[in-house]
Order: structure tokens, then sequence, then C-alpha cells
């Protein structure tokens, strides 16, 4: 009987207990027919066949015992047998669990992250069933859009009550300062979402009740918490019921608490409190202005209901709400070219099993699979290196497994035993992998998001964890156990025995093992080495402005009403903060320089004298005086902002290079007139200075032209502030000199400069942080593989070496013979690295900075440090072949 | 009556032998030929061939394989195997040295 099918009795006793049955009730009857042939009757005749039969419960046990016991107990022995020889070379066995378990930890890390962040379906019942809505954007390239007016969402959730119930959520920054019943302000991430939604995902409270459409009609100023809200804030008391809590001024009722395990429809983040959706905006009259964008739409299909059914439900709806807005597209300066795209887009609904497709999701979504496709080739790569030394260990041991086949041992009995001893290894690497997963993901978690705004994800092992690991332990053991196992068997009991274990040299096995570990270290240092140089391209990259030493504070002046009182406001603001000790210089810009990929461009359109539709317009940022001189950005011509040109009529913009290259790539643009489009029409513009080209968005970008205007309103401003003093220290300073120049404005968050530009390259960080981990593991993973073939080559050859130096061989000779197989194994190995790293690299191109896998330093580096670790590993082994003595080499025979 | 003890060790060698000259037979078949050949001397309780027949088959000795009988009832035909074959010629060598030593020893005491 097979391997296979003792392993199918195991799994499957109940058959095997079932078929014992059948064959004994087949003899029983057999014996009865045959009795009642000799003349008995039917019943004396049963009776009998049963005596004759005995205890049938007993001797079917025995029959299940013999069917089972000799296959478990084979396994046991060969699992005592297997670490008893792994105890006898602990060092070895130790080494390959760790290197095993590490890429196995390394693995089920990316595996889990990935699964939390981007495949799990959300916690509710029948996520399979959830959709959401987007649609193309107004402005041409840019992302789909999925905000909708209130209108636009009534009139959706009518016209498709038949086909799903339609709930709208906010896709906000979320966390926000709320206060519990007048205590002091705390952050807590609110999601404003309408009341159907916690009926149509069937989320049930934990403690009183959810919001209902009732509250939403209402506008009742009702709130439900969040379970782990609940618990880490309140201590899960029951009595926050009924209590109130103040978000912007406004009180809300606490009715409920969320069930347990709900975090909200956003993976990555976790929601404190729930409020209306309604409340999101300052009045009922917002609710009704169909220019307010703020509720994404989200549905649960009805069953059997398809995503499709629903789109052509909202799809006109959607055509007339676009038609009505004609005129303000009009307005906002969009060409009548446009105006067909734009009418007749497409509405989008998309399965959203898994969530929300937010900030975090999209930025990681590559990132996540280059590190579990890195990480998968460390994995292969420490199989290669286990398969190697377990090949060498098997030679080593031909003659106890000669002296096995010999006492009759069958083949399939030796796989199975180096099978198990493979399988050992691979089981005492997956525990240490979850150990080592286990740490290593909440560190990779709180690399996804800065510091301020923590992503969270459940990591806590769950039932896919284990399976995942249990699969990646069983194909590592198959991996790196079927080679050496096959070999191993196929040993001829004769043949071993008689050449006293030193039987033809079967080194070459060895070499595609060789080939194959240099080749999976050559992808992963190949694709490491791209990131690490990317990043550090990144990071050295030429802004236009001096990141260091900059303070921003975010302002929030939404309470100063005209135009007139803003003016005083920011001038009467700078004035305070540039008298501050320590301040060199201040000034403020609507938006922070390189705001990241998220942030809002100003784009709008422009018309040049004498020039058709230029196209795509320039970049626009509003600056208060003093933004060149505070971000160190070089004023080339012309003159800065002054006071008067924060006039609403003032026409004074400065522009910078690439402006003057695209429009005047002839004259001198100093004091040039053209006309930006804005909500009222035509704006005249003229040129007071011209300034070096400066980042404008994001580091990845060649500067486009960028007008600078006079920064007019406060409103969400960015106060910038250059010093040299701890930030800490100079911070309260800061706040207070901003609230004593004007009252009305508020000081929403401070952060550096600097610390804003890299929590824009936050993937690139983590993949270049894990890509020097990775290297590292590769590097020494090869290095020890390679050492350890090469040792192993060079006990083989002892003999030979021997007679070849007693014939008078050059030490030369000797070294090339060694060298020369493993030279070759590196070139092949890293050929095939550079082919599939080539493919891969395709992949990672997105995330690369002024780095072209195609360039030949790309395929250098790695090869280079693949000869300098094959030239390590080789330095010992090569020692000792030079120092055969060929006498003692030939007399050991 | 036999006990059941006195047949341990010969049980295997007998099923082999005749499955080994009839061919194909499921376990009722086995017994059937026992008792026929041995004229009901060697009668055993029925159910103990099963075990016997299950650690042969563990051990390689003999194959099993479902078939559907002509009266449309399922049964279970074991066959020798070739490694079976070989266990039976040592077997009976065995065997044959054994009685005839006993024999021997029951003739001359």
């Amino acid at each position: 009987m097979s391997w296979l099918s003792r392993l199918r009795n195991a799994a499957n006793s109940a058959r095997l207990d079932r078929e014992l049955r059948e064959e004994m009730e087949s003899h029983i009857e057999n014996r009865a027919e045959a009795l009642m042939g000799a003349g008995m009757s039917p019943e004396d005749a049963a009776r009998e066949a049963r005596k004759r039969m005995g205890n049938e419960l007993l001797y079917r046990e025995s029959s299940r015992e013999a069917r089972l016991f000799p296959w478990l107990e084979s396994l046991l022995q060969d699992v005592r047998f297997g670490s008893r020889m792994l105890r006898k070379s602990a060092g070895i066995a130790m080494a390959a669990v760790l290197a095993l378990g590490l890429a196995i930890g390394a693995c089920t890390a990316a595996f889990s992250l990935i699964d939390t962040l981007l495949l799990r379906p959300l916690p509710v019942v029948h996520p399979e069933r959830l959709v959401s809505l987007s649609y193309p954007s107004v402005m041409a390239g840019r992302p789909d859009g999925d905000s909708f007016s209130y209108p636009v969402f009534d009139r959706f959730r009518n016209a498709s009550a038949s086909v799903a119930d339609l709930f709208a959520t906010n896709y906000g920054p979320g966390i926000q300062a709320a206060s519990f019943g007048g205590g002091e302000e705390e952050k807590a991430r609110i999601c404003w979402i309408s009341g159907e939604a916690f009926g149509a995902l069937d989320v049930p409270p934990a403690l009183g009740r959810t919001l209902d459409a009732e509250d939403s009609k209402r506008r009742n100023p009702v709130a439900v918490l969040g379970y782990s809200f609940w618990q880490s804030r309140f201590g899960a008391s029951p009595d926050v019921l009924g209590r109130w809590m103040t978000w912007n001024g406004r009180r809300f009722q606490i009715v409920g608490v969320a069930q347990k395990g709900f975090y909200g429809l956003d993976p990555g983040f976790l929601t404190d409190i729930w409020l209306p959706i309604e409340h999101l905006v300052r009045d009922a009259k917002d609710l009704a202005n169909p220019e307010v964008y703020f509720a994404g739409v989200w549905g649960k299909l009805k069953p059997g209901a398809m995503p499709d059914r629903l789109r052509q439900v909202l799809q006109p709806v959607f055509a007339a709400s676009r038609m009505e807005r004609r005129r303000s597209f009009e307005h906002d300066g969009i060409p009548q070219g446009e105006m067909p795209r734009i009418l007749n887009a497409q509405l989008k609904v998309e399965s959203s099993a898994n969530g929300h497709a937010n900030i975090v999701r999209l930025q990681f979504r590559r990132p996540l699979w280059i590190l579990g496709i890195v990480a998968g080739l460390v994995l292969l790569i420490a199989c290669s290196n286990l398969a190697n030394l377990f090949v060498a260990r098997a030679e080593a041991r031909e003659r106890e497994m000669a002296m096995r086949a010999a006492v009759g041992a069958g083949r399939a009995r030796l796989v199975q035993q180096m099978i198990v001893e493979c399988g050992l290894i691979a089981a005492a690497a997956c525990v240490v992998g979850l150990a080592f997963a286990q740490a290593a993901a909440p560190t990779l978690v709180d690399r996804l998001m800065p510091s301020t705004m923590p992503a969270y994800l459940d990591l806590q092992l769950n039932a896919r964890v284990f399976l995942f690991v249990a699969l990646a332990g069983l194909a590592a053991t198959l991996l790196f156990g079927a080679i050496p196992a096959l070999r191993a068997s196929s040993v001829s009991p004769d043949a071993a025995l008689k050449s006293g274990g030193r039987s033809s040299v079967r080194t070459r096995a060895l070499r595609p093992l060789i080939a194959a570990q240099v080749g999976f270290s050559f992808v992963v240092l190949f694709v490491s080495g791209l990131l690490l140089v990317s990043f550090r391209n990144l990071m050295n990259v030429d802004l236009g402005f001096t990141k260091q030493g900059v303070i921003l504070l975010g302002l929030d002046g939404t309470r100063l009403s005209d135009a007139a009182s803003n003016r005083i406001a920011i001038l009467a603001t700078l004035d305070s903060i540039r008298r501050q000790p320590g301040v060199q210089a201040a000034s403020m810009s609507n938006i922070e320089l390189v705001a990241g990929p998220f942030a809002p461009l100003m784009r709008p359109f422009v018309r040049m004298p004498g020039q058709a539709g230029a196209g795509q317009g320039p970049l626009y940022l509003r600056v208060a005086p003093g933004f060149f001189d505070t971000m160190q950005i070089r004023m080339l011509s012309g003159r800065d902002f002054a006071a008067a040109d924060l006039a609403a009529d003032a026409p004074s913009v400065i522009v910078n290079q690439a402006f003057a290259r695209k429009y005047f790539p002839n004259g001198n643009p100093l004091g040039q007139r053209f006309e930006r489009g804005d909500d009222v029409g035509w704006a005249p513009q003229q040129i007071v200075g011209v300034v070096a080209d400066a980042k404008y968005n994001s580091l990845r970008e060649t500067p486009s032209p960028t007008v600078y205007e006079p920064l007019r309103y406060v409103g969400g401003a960015r106060l910038a502030v250059r010093t040299a003093e701890n930030p800490a220290a100079i911070g309260p300073l800061l706040r207070q000199a901003v609230a004593e120049a004007n009252p009305a404005v508020r000081v929403s968050m401070m952060e550096l400069e600097s610390k804003k530009i890299e929590n824009g390259i936050l993937p690139e960080r983590l993949l270049a942080m894990l890509a020097g981990f990775f290297v590292l593991v590769a590097a020494v993973l090869a290095a020890v593989g390679l050492y350890g073939v090469l040792s192993y080559l060079v006990v083989r050859q002892t003999r030979e070496i021997g007679i070849r130096m007693a014939l008078g061989a050059q030490r030369g000779t000797v070294a090339r013979m060694v060298l020369t197989d493993m030279a070759l194994m590196i070139a092949l190995g890293s050929a095939l690295g550079l082919a599939a790293g080539l493919a891969l690299a395709r992949y990672v191109e997105s995330m690369l900075f002024e780095v072209k896998p195609s360039d030949w330093t790309s395929a250098a580096l790695p090869l280079a440090a693949l000869v300098a670790i094959a030239a390590m590993a080789a330095l010992g082994p090569l020692a000792r072949a030079l120092r055969v003595d060929p006498g003692t080499a030939l007399r050991c025979e | 009556m036999a006990k059941q003890d006195s047949l341990q060790g010969s049980l295997p060698l007998m099923v082999l032998k005749i499955l080994g000259r009839r061919g194909p037979l499921h376990g009722y078949g086995v017994t059937a030929q026992i008792e026929s050949m041995s004229k009901d001397v060697l009668r055993v309780e029925e159910g103990s061939l099963y075990p016997a027949l299950h650690r042969m088959e563990e051990a390689g000795w003999i194959k099993a394989r479902w078939v559907t009988t002509e009266n449309k009832r399922r049964a279970r035909l074991y066959e020798i195997t070739a490694a079976g074959r070989k266990q039976l010629d040592e077997e009976e060598v065995r065997w044959k040295l054994v009685t005839a030593a006993v024999g021997q020893v029951l003739q001359r005491a």
C-alpha cells in the first residue's frame, strides 16, 4: 500500500471503518446463504453465521489498527530518528531553522500585512454585496472622484431602493478634537455616516443602539462609539449612554456602542466615534447645496442584485446632476471642448467587499506586494541553501542509507524518512517564523502612516495566517527536501557498501542548486539595490528650497469674514511672529510645499496674450510676503510681494523659471500681463518677479510652470517659520504669538517641513528599510550557502587533489579545479537572476526615482557584491584545498 | 475445532497459498477454501481472518480491490503480490523444515 493511501486512511478513518464493516457484513451474508443451502432456516442461518464470525467489533478494531498503525508507527519512528540525527548535528540544524525561520517569518509578516490591508473582507455580514460609487474627475488626468453632494446622494437613494440599500459616509482625514462632558479636548477619529448605514451593514449595537434612518432625517445630535474606543476611553462602562460629547462647538449625545470588531469601512483606521453625516456641514442649507461635495456613497446590494443593475439605475440620475452643474463648470473656466467628456461621464459601481480604497491602501498596494515578492525570493534562497546542505548531508549518510536499504527499507520508506527530517526543520522554522512575524508586523504597521496619524491593523494571529505559515512550511519542505530525499533513496545498497561510502562523485546535482541560489540572491540584491539607490536619490533631491529648519503651523482663520480683516490678520500675524526671538523669517502659503500626492492642486486655466489655448495651465500657489526668503527660494529678478499686493485688485504675481521658459521663451517675463480663469470670470495678472524652480507637490516631479499669487485669505493657510531653535521649545511661543496677533485665528496643528516631506515618502522609506534588511539576509544566506557547498566539494575532492599534486600539479591548477565550477555557476546564476530581476523591475519601476533598471550600474553593483561574497566564501575551502598533503590524502583511502 | 492460537503463524501461510493457487478471492471465499480443504478440521472464528488479511495487505504481500459481484454486491477481492509469492516460498520452506523437525522429535522421543 502506498504512502499516500496510508495518509488517506489516517485522514479518513471513518471511511476505513465503513469499508471494514461492509466487508465483514458481506462475509456473514455469504455464510448465511451457504448454511441455508445446506437446509437451515433463514433465522437459524443468520444466527449461526454471526456466531461463527466471533467478536466482530474486536476484529474490526484490530483490522483498523493493522491498517493505520504501521504508518503512524513508522512516522513516529522517523520523527524520533530524525530528531536524533538533527540533535547530532545541532549546530547545522539550528542554523537551518534560523535561516528558514527568518525567511518564513518575513513572508508571513508580508502576508499578514497584505491580507489585513488589502485582501481581507470587511468584518460585516455579506461583505461581498458591498459596493461604492465613483466617477471620472471633471479635470482630465486627475484620479477618479468619489464624493457626491447630499442632494445627489438623496436622489441616488430614492432611485435605487429596490436594488440596494444606499448610505453615505465621508472620506475625510478623520482625526478630530472632541471633548466629553465638558472636559479637555482630545484626539479621536470621527467618521460621519448616514443613519441607514448600520442597518445596511448589519452591524448591531454592543450597547444602547446604533444610528438609524431617523437620526439622519431629523439631524439628531447623537453619537455612537467604536467598541475599542469605548473600552480604552470609558473602561467599557455602560454609564456612557446619555453622556454628551462636543465636537466643533456642537453637542452630541452618546446613544450606543457599535459591535465589537467593527472598525469602520477603512482598513488601516479604527473609528472611535460615528456621527450622522448630516452634521458634517455647518448647517442644513449646505445639505441642500449641490456644490458641496462631502458624501461618499456606498450600498449593500439586495440579495441577487448585480452591481451593473445598480449602475443602470443610477446613471441617469448622475448624468442629470452633471447637466445641472454645467453652468458652474463653465464658470470654473473649463473649455467647451471638454464639456462632452464631462457630461457623458459614466458612473462607476465597484465592489468594496474589502473596504474603502483609502490613502494607505492606494499608497501601499504596490510596496507591499513588492515586499511580499522579495520575501518570497528570500524564502527561495533559504530553501536552495538548505537543499544544498541536505544533499551534502545525504552524501555523507550514504552508507547509512545503503545499510537501511540493504536490510529491507523500501525506497518510499527512505524518502519518507528524509522528508520527515526536513519537515522537522521546517516545523521548527515555522514556529520561529511566526514569532518573528508577530514581532515584525507591528513595526511595519508603524511605518505605514506618520506617527501623528497611526494606522490600525488587526494583526492578531488568525486562521488565515496559520494556514499561510503551514503552507509556507510545507512548500519549503518539498522545495528543499525533495531533491536530497530522492537522491538519498536512490542509493544501491551493494555499490555504496562496497566502495566504503565514497561512491562515484555525485557533485553534479549541486550545480543547479548553486546556480539557483546565486540567481535568487542576485534578484534580491538587484531589486533591493534599485530601491535603496532610489530612496537615497529622493532624500537628496534638489528641492529648490531648504526644508530643514522650517516649522509649519496650520492656521484656521475661517472665522474672519471680509477681505480687509483677513488682510490685517495676515500682516499682523507675520509681524508678531517675526518679532519672536529666534525667528529668522516667516511667511504663509495656502498649502505647504510638497504636501504629498493627495493634496489638492490648484491649476486654473490661463490666457496668454497672443497665444491660443495654452493647454494645461500652470500651477498656482498663494503666498504671503517673505515666502521666498523663508523657504530660501532664489529670487532671480524683480521683487517679492509687498503689503500693497494683498489688495483685492492688485494683479501682481511672481512666476518661476519653468513658467518663464514655457510662456516667454525669448523675452523678459517681468512686467508681462496675462489672465487667469476663476469662479467669476477672467482676472488680470502681471508678473512682478521671477524665482528659481522649486518642487511644488511631489519630490518626483520636474518643476512645472508655477505662478505665485498673493495670499489674501487666511482660511486654512500654513504659517512657515524659519528658525534655528528647537521646535519643541519655540512652538508654544509661536502659538501664543499667533493668538496675540488676532484672537480669531487658531493654530490647528504644528509640524516640521522636513518631517512632512519624509511622511510623503513613507512607502519608499519602508521599502528601502526592508530592502536593506533583505540585502543583509540574502548576502549572509548566500555566503553561508556557498561556503558550505565549496567546503563539501573540497572534502569530496581531497583524494583527486592529492593525486594531482603528487603528479606535480601546480597550486594554480588546483585552485582552478576548485573554483572553475563555482565561477561558472555564479555566472549562470547571475545571468538568470538578471533576467528575472529585469522582469520584476518593470513592476517596481513606479517606485523608483532617478535610477534605471537597465543602467549597467544597476546590475554591476549586485554582481560585484555577489563576487565579493563568493570570494569570501571561497577563501577558507580554497586554502584547505591548497594545503592538501598528497601523502596523507592518498593514505587515508 | 482447533483453537485459534494453534493457527497463529500458519494462517498467513495458508492464505498466501490459497490466493497463490486460486487467484483473487474475497474473505469468505478464503474461509470456505480453508474449511473445505482441511475437511473442517481447521475451523477458526471467522472474523479473525480479517485482521490477518489487513496486516498482510499492509506488509505488501497481498493487495485488495473493491469489485461488484454478479449479484450486485460489493466485495473486497484479495490477490497475492510478487512480494507475497516470495514470502510464500520462504514460509513454505520454513514450515516444512519446522514440521519435519517436529515430526522427527515426536517420532524419536
